[in-house]
């Protein structure tokens, strides 16, 4: 029954003191905020990863000189530098001829680092220069825009032709049709023959950097000491796993592997740049449920700061009340109940606010950001009893309060 | 210890001796109240023993650090005795604990405080229905209540006003309007005119008489003697101790009549 009271008198402190409470709740605000916003963030950026990856096949591996743990962990790194080898050219030659079960055999190298790409008066660094085998866009995750992509022919005899992204495009020869035109990798002069559709962005990284060659010119340019990464590509999804046994046994023949010997090159499939994503956006997550699990028990122990000042202020108000019939537990209900009105109003800020920054990162991204309601509740039940815990002990000290010390108050 | 108290006769309190247990509201005996002051113990009150009977109209006089705050404290229930009993409608209530005091508080004492102790921020008809809420009445009988009870102080137009919004006068209405809410079986004044001026003054002394015609118990706490005059008997504290204790000139007019 008292519990209205406490809550009218709640709210009522609330808002007479708006400007007081926002402060007071910035901690809050700021952690349920940063709680649900990167909630929501992982979520979304999961599903669009999924997304992104289902559309780069779901049948298609990669044999590269690393696997994905090798390059993700340092001690494993560490031995794979000395134990495993680059694929080569002759590897990729046999794996297209005896791999019966690939429905596609591509391979490319690329580098980005410091190449410099020029057409007339245009520029561009940085760019993704690729070497790759003409049915690489079968594998491909962009589509032809104009032109065509490289052919076998192109391939066969390591035609000066290039194929660009749609960011070359652009800037590289800005309002001409590039087709035809020619342009200079890192002082080698190529025809471009095609150009791609734009991609978009990933994490404000541009996928459309990139420009490809043929393979084998790439190599004569850049050497050939450089890993290739072969994929192949299953026939249908269930043919995956028999593929994967099959190029597995076929490179460790190659390479003369004893039983007991680890793989000297690595596979990667789509199911294990899903798992590695989720392992590392799960640490990222982990890490901001951490920050704002510190935010909040900073945000706390604000609230129980104003709880103490508000207790102090309000002595002779609790001494009244006392006066007049409350009981501890009446008193101690009350400023509990302020308390948990004060951050759950911090945890439904902080939920708004998240709530606005998900739909901005929506209009702005291609990202399909949502909130999710678990997180929601979650953050509005948190909120709240971060203000219960906090606020026992000032509610205690008000509810301990003797009733002629309060009524005699100075306040 | 139980049932009504046997009043050991203090000189001038021949009345409370007599009286019949069932009619005496308020009894006290032996009552002590030690304070410990810097490693020193001072007795505010030393041994005070008093009675008072249902709808008498009492005042309690003595200057400043005579005990007279403490006994009106221990009385109101607000602060404990350390040694004596003291029976509130034959309830031994100088035993209980805090909550039990909190409901005696609540269902038997209407307090009138000299600085109107009203909450700033509630609107005179909250104010009025605070004691109910903590009785646990539900809102609309409570609603229904604090509007008659301020309907009889003459506050009915102002009860949404805050108490900034009203004068000294009006405040201390809506303090007596609070105190009677839950029909307490004492009203306890202290030094309810103390921040009033004098016409404010007679209008709240006026009203207690009114209440205590109506049939209401008033104690009355006070230092000024025209004050203590509106009351029937007086009982004077000085050091901790019943001074004196008799009737006032009212009083004895109303002795003098015949009851009713």
């Amino acid at each position: 029954m008292a519990l209205r009271e406490a809550f009218a008198v709640a709210l009522d402190t609330l808002w007479s003191h708006k400007l007081r409470s926002f402060l007071t709740l910035l901690g809050i605000i700021i952690s349920i905020w940063t709680l649900v916003a990167v909630v929501s963030l992982v979520q979304g950026v999961n599903g669009y990863v999924a997304l992104k990856i289902a559309r780069l096949g779901s049948n298609v591996i990669s044999i590269q000189q690393y696997s994905l743990e090798d390059m993700t962990d340092q001690k494993l790194f560490r031995v794979a530098r000395v134990r495993n080898r680059p694929v080569s050219m002759r590897e990729f030659d046999y794996l297209r001829a005896h791999d019966r079960l690939a429905a596609q055999v591509a391979a490319s190298a690329g580098r980005t680092l410091n190449t410099i790409l020029k057409a007339g008066v245009h520029s561009m660094t940085d760019v993704s220069v690729r070497g790759v085998t003409s049915n690489s866009l079968a594998l491909a995750s962009f589509d032809v825009r104009a032109g065509r992509f490289l052919s076998p022919t192109d391939s066969r005899h390591d035609t000066p032709v290039a194929f660009i992204g749609a960011d070359l495009a652009h800037q590289l020869f800005p309002g001409v049709d590039p087709i035809g035109q020619s342009l200079t990798i890192d002082g080698h002069p190529f025809r471009v023959i095609g150009e791609a559709s734009p991609l978009g962005n990933v994490f404000g990284q541009s996928q459309d950097g990139f420009v490809d060659i043929p393979l084998g010119l790439y190599r004569a340019l850049y050497g050939t000491q450089d890993s290739l990464s072969v994929e192949l590509q299953a026939p249908s999804p269930a043919l995956l796993p028999a593929l994967t046994e099959e190029t597995r046994m076929l490179m460790r023949n190659l390479r003369h592997l004893r039983y007991q010997d680890a793989d000297t090159f690595g596979i990667i499939g789509a199911d294990s740049l899903m798992s590695l994503w989720r392992q590392l956006t799960g640490v990222i997550a982990a890490v901001m449920v951490g920050v704002s699990f510190v935010f909040l028990v900073v945000g706390g122990i604000v609230i129980m700061n104003i709880m103490l000042a508000a207790v102090t202020e309000r002595t002779r108000e609790v001494g009244i009340r006392k006066a007049l019939g409350a009981r501890r537990r009446d008193i101690l209900s009350q400023f509990l109940v302020e308390s948990a009105v004060l951050s759950s109003t911090g945890g439904v800020l902080g939920i708004l606010l998240a709530y606005g920054f998900t739909r901005l990162a929506a209009a702005l991204t291609p990202l399909p950001f949502s909130l999710p309601w678990l997180a929601v509740a979650a953050a509005f039940l948190i909120s709240t009893a971060v203000g219960l815990f906090f606020g026992i002990y000032p509610a205690q000290k008000a509810a301990r309060l003797e009733p002629i010390a309060a009524l005699r108050a100075e306040t | 210890m139980a049932g009504p108290p046997m009043l050991d006769a203090a000189p001038g309190s021949a009345a409370a001796a007599t009286a019949p247990g069932g009619d005496v509201v308020i009894a006290t005996r032996d009552l002590w109240k030690i304070y410990p002051m810097g490693g020193e113990e001072v007795a505010a009150l030393r041994g005070v023993s008093i009675a008072i009977r249902r709808n008498e109209y009492v005042a309690i006089m003595g200057p400043s650090g005579s005990g007279k705050s403490t006994l009106m404290n221990v009385i109101g229930c607000l602060d404990t005795p350390t040694r004596g009993q003291y029976w509130l409608n034959q309830q031994l209530v100088s035993e209980l604990d805090d909550d039990e005091l909190a409901r005696i508080r609540n269902h038997e004492i209407g307090f009138v405080f000299q600085t109107f102790n009203l909450l700033a921020r509630a609107t005179a008809l909250h104010n009025v229905e605070l004691p109910l809420v903590y009785a646990g009445a539900p809102a609309a009988e409570r609603t229904q209540r604090a509007l008659e009870a301020l309907r009889k102080v003459d506050l009915f137009d102002r009860r949404l006003h805050r108490p900034n919004e009203l004068s000294g006068g009006q405040r201390q209405r809506v303090a007596i309007a609070r105190a009677l809410i839950n029909d307490p079986s004492i009203l306890l004044a202290d030094e309810p005119t103390g921040n009033l001026d004098s016409t404010t003054s007679n209008e709240i002394m006026a009203l207690l008489d009114r209440l205590w015609q109506q049939g209401n118990t008033i104690l009355l706490v006070t230092h000024e003697a025209d004050i203590a005059e509106y009351a029937h008997r007086v009982i004077h504290i000085r050091d901790g101790q019943v001074a004196r204790d008799e009737p006032t000139r009212r009083g004895r007019q109303a002795q003098g009549a015949p009851a009713q």
